[in-house]
């Protein structure tokens, strides 16, 4: 009895295994007979002309900041959202009780690395329009660098160097750094959220493509601070239950 | 490279079905951060590295920082309940 059911559960999860396996492949069989790009879509026009518009010769950034920047801005305010029901869920006000962190090896071998992560992501951040990333993944980088030192040096480190008020005013610096620009937009160009073409030194350079390099800077600042306000706030409750 | 992909895509398989089958929570974590790395390969020969750097990094350090925090939380109540029991 025990057997025959044992047996039946087998089949039944090789079964599912199976038909898993065959819709995957399935979808990386249709996925390679996908045409390069379909003519007389709006696709092509942004893969001709969104170099000589924005000067971005990153075609994901150019349309994320430049075209669609204001789906971008929603965007952002969801993770203001997000952010602000956590904390207000979360959070209560007192001092996280330190766990020591990992052994002296580590702390040593990270202390020598964090600039060099902290390096790469402000390389992701301001070459957004150049290569691969923008803000939103150095912005990523960011956070988690916050979050890697609550768990290497213990959480007491992070929080008492950079205060929650801190790292709220990054996160509002950043959203009204974006609708700074928006603004600019409707002053010089006369459309919300406008590529307003100040301090262009030529495609392809560092300072060019106008608006996206500070649209890019605004929202690695939001997103990285955002970040780390939601891990410390659900990690804050973690240490109060453990005080009691 | 079209034999890399297939192995790729079946090793990604076999990660989301342990991820999912696995009782262990904390296993079942790391598979799903594996899941992650071998999903960032797929993007990378996709030719979308906007994606896969994305993926990256919050499929493999946020994703298993948040969960692993939310985890101990979790041990923690469990461990309470059962000494009421006893």
């Amino acid at each position: 009895m025990n057997a025959t059911a044992e047996r039946r559960i087998n089949m039944k999860r090789i079964f599912i295994i199976s038909i898993l396996f065959f819709f995957a492949f399935l979808v990386l069989f249709y996925l390679n007979d996908l045409p390069e790009i379909v003519m007389g879509t709006i696709a092509n026009r942004f893969v001709e002309k969104s170099v000589e518009e924005t000067g971005s010769l990153n075609v994901v950034t150019a349309i994320l900041y430049d075209y669609r920047a204001f789906d971008s801005l929603g965007e952002s305010t969801v993770l203001f959202a997000a952010v602000s029901g956590i904390v207000l869920v979360l959070s209560r006000k007192m001092l996280p009780v330190s766990s020591h962190g990992l052994s002296i090896l580590v702390k040593r071998n990270f202390g020598i690395l964090t600039p060099f992560i902290a390096l790469f992501s402000l390389y992701i951040i301001t070459h957004g329009h150049l290569s691969p990333g923008g803000g939103f993944q150095g912005g990523v980088i960011l956070g988690v660098i916050s979050i890697i030192f609550s768990i290497v040096y213990g959480s007491a480190f992070d929080y008492e160097r950079y205060s929650p008020q801190l790292k709220t005013t990054l996160e509002t610096g950043g959203a009204l750094l974006f609708i700074f620009i928006g603004i600019m937009g409707i002053v010089f160009e006369g459309v919300f959220l406008d590529n307003v073409n100040f301090l262009n030194d030529g495609t392809g350079t560092l300072i060019s493509s106008g608006s996206i390099l500070v649209i890019n800077l605004g929202v690695g600042l939001k997103i990285g601070a955002g970040l780390a306000i939601i891990f410390y706030s659900m990690i804050q409750k973690t240490f109060g239950e453990g005080l009691e | 490279m079209i034999l890399l992909e297939y192995l790729l895509i079946g090793f990604l398989v076999l990660t989301a079905i342990m991820a999912i089958s696995n009782k262990e929570i904390l296993i079942s974590i790391i598979f799903l951060s594996i899941f992650s790395i071998v999903l960032t390969a797929i993007y990378l020969l996709h030719k979308a590295p906007d994606v896969a750097l994305a993926e990256a990094v919050i499929g493999t350090g946020l994703n298993t920082a948040i969960f692993m925090s939310a985890i101990s939380h979790v041990r923690e109540r469990d461990e309470c309940h059962c000494r009421e029991e006893d």
